[in-house]
């Protein structure tokens, strides 16, 4: 017989642990949605430091060359005005490169950060791949489809996230916006824009890649040059969505964060979800 | 393995006890379900757990290390991560590899009957030398000979750029070049096709490479440093790969390889050589400047 909440506590305290008060667990994410999930952090790590290497040796954003410098290039501009404004960056022995030194794998790269960025493009491919089958196998997909109410509901949680930290420092009651699905609706707008920048990432970086022979597809994002101006701001898309979405999973607790570790949670019970 | 295959009696069994907490089925394929709520006992919980993280806790130092391998030297040693060069040759193996599937991929995706988007001359843009060291002496311009080896005829040809214009005919396209480094140019030109050389003088039957020389080409300063580029014959053989003689209706000019260059659109800019001096048909691949320098060695675009 499987164990049951019903058990008398004297059962409990001899049973073998089949027989126990058990705990009520829900399923969150399927092992491939986790797996590919994780493997996202290297493989965009990679991509982005590798793809500001190479767009180091061609920004896509430029100015008239200086004429003290000769230098077009804004990123190198923030360099060397945080180089000559930020105190302990005086000393820095090549300000142009700051940015590049810090965000990319570094100026003048353009051969090895082109390899890895394929390595880790292929790699990326291939996990997004995973992940759609994750989602198919564990019905996951169904809880990330926009729905109607959705950008009014995800309006109401910003401003639950917003007016959260002045809440508290008045002490007031904040109540969490009630909704009975696995994802509320930002988070539901968030998880299911993620995705579809990657699908555009893909295909911007193959318009990049191969504009010759693809160029049915680069025409798509409206031609070469437009594939590179969508494929930079992609990648802040991701940069973008993961700083909130860290810090939110850790305020949201151990259990969230477990959940894509393990794949279930032990909420089952909570007040804004499906279980109360 | 997940919590649910380990435990799927017991899950199976509850899903009695589990609907009463469950809102009605839903009505559409597309709407969401309902969580399965299971129940476990806490040992097993906890061991799994402990399973898990532990797992997780392994993947993610493999990631780093993986991850920290695969970096360029010079950024771990910027990180302060290595303080002297090491070569791991799995690394280079791994990266190499991907550039390899990356060359398979673009192979398979040439097509010699795929043309490349052509371009209306308002849509011209301005293209600069990109000589890569210093652009060379324009002194070598009224000697030049175009030599052609690996013949099928067993000996090499010379031809002076009047006989390239007296006995092919010209071909124009306004067509982008792409660089590697990520900027392009849509540019007029103009030209022999590399195809109709190919067939006034052909290669011998086992040859599937072209290597081409530019021997006039200069190094950063100013030492001499012959540019060479292996090229597929399969690409030479494309209607819009041209032996370009003009650009902007006008002879080319020496910044951009007077008097014959390579243009082959179908492949990145670093492929489409200046002032070519040598043509050799080799079966084997032969070797590429900028392969050598840890770039691709197919490079088609």
């Amino acid at each position: 017989m499987p164990p049951s909440i019903q058990l008398d506590k004297e059962q409990v305290a001899t049973s073998t642990p089949e027989c126990q008060a058990g705990v009520l667990v829900v399923r969150r994410h399927h092992l491939l949605v986790r797996c590919s999930h994780w493997l996202n952090m290297p493989i965009l790590l990679g991509l982005i430091l590798s793809g500001l290497s190479i767009y180091w040796a061609s920004p896509i954003y430029r100015h008239k060359p200086d004429p003290r410098t000769g230098n077009f290039d804004p990123l190198a501009d923030v360099g060397m005005w945080m180089c000559a404004h930020v105190p302990g960056l005086h000393q820095y022995s090549s300000p142009p490169d700051w940015v590049y030194n810090h965000i990319s794998l570094g100026p003048g790269m353009l051969a090895v950060a082109l390899r890895l960025h394929w390595l880790c493009a292929y790699v990326f491919i291939l996990n997004g791949l995973v992940f759609v089958v994750g989602l198919a196998l564990g019905g996951g997909w169904r809880s990330l489809l926009p729905r109607r109410t959705d950008l009014r509901d995800a309006l109401k949680m910003f401003r639950y996230y917003l007016g959260l930290p002045l809440a508290k420092l008045a002490r007031r009651t904040w109540p969490h916006p009630r909704f009975n699905t696995k994802y509320n609706a930002l988070q539901r707008v968030a998880y299911f824009s993620v995705p579809v920048a990657g699908l555009l990432s893909v295909f911007t970086g193959w318009s990049i890649h191969k504009p010759m022979q693809l160029h049915c597809l680069a025409a798509i994002f409206g031609g070469y040059d437009k594939a590179r101006i969508w494929h930079f701001w992609l990648m802040w898309v991701f940069v973008l969505f993961v700083v909130p979405h860290v810090i939110l999973v850790l305020a949201d607790g151990w259990d969230t964060l477990r959940s894509m570790i393990v794949g279930w949670s032990t909420r089952a019970g909570r007040s804004e979800g499906f279980w109360q | 393995m997940n919590l649910e295959d380990e435990h799927s009696a017991p899950a199976a069994d509850k899903t009695s006890s589990a609907e009463s907490v469950s809102p009605p089925r839903p009505a559409s394929f597309f709407q969401e379900r309902p969580p399965e709520v299971m129940e476990v006992a806490p040992q097993l919980l906890r061991r799994l757990t402990r399973r898990d993280v532990l797992l997780f806790g392994m993947g993610a130092i493999a990631a780093a290390a993986g991850g920290g391998v695969l970096l360029p030297q010079s950024t771990l040693e910027r990180l302060g991560v290595i303080h002297e060069k090491k070569n791991w040759p799995k690394k280079e193996w791994l990266l190499n590899g991907a550039l390899r599937i990356d060359d398979d991929v673009a192979e398979a995706l040439y097509s010699r009957n795929r043309l490349v988007p052509t371009y209306t001359k308002s849509q011209i843009t301005a293209l600069k030398n990109n000589y890569n060291g210093a652009t060379p002496d324009p002194s070598y311009i009224p000697e030049w000979r175009l030599t052609l080896e690996g013949l099928a005829s067993g000996l090499s040809a010379s031809l002076s750029i009047r006989n390239l214009l007296a006995s092919f005919q010209l071909h124009e396209q306004i067509t982008r070049l792409v660089c590697v480094e990520g900027w392009s140019a849509i540019a007029w030109w103009a030209g022999l096709r590399f195809d109709d050389l190919l067939n006034a003088y052909p290669p011998m039957s086992q040859a599937k490479w072209a290597r081409l020389e530019s021997s006039v080409n200069l190094g950063p300063w100013g030492n001499p440093d012959p540019y060479f580029v292996s090229l597929n014959l399969s690409t030479a053989r494309h209607p819009q790969t041209l032996l370009a003689t003009h650009l902007n209706g006008k002879p080319l000019r020496v910044e951009h390889g007077a008097p014959l260059r390579l243009l082959v659109p179908v492949k990145l800019g670093l492929k489409n050589i200046k002032a070519i001096t040598r043509i050799t048909y080799t079966a084997d691949e032969p070797a590429d400047y900028w392969a050598k320098r840890g770039y691709s060695r197919y490079d088609g675009i």
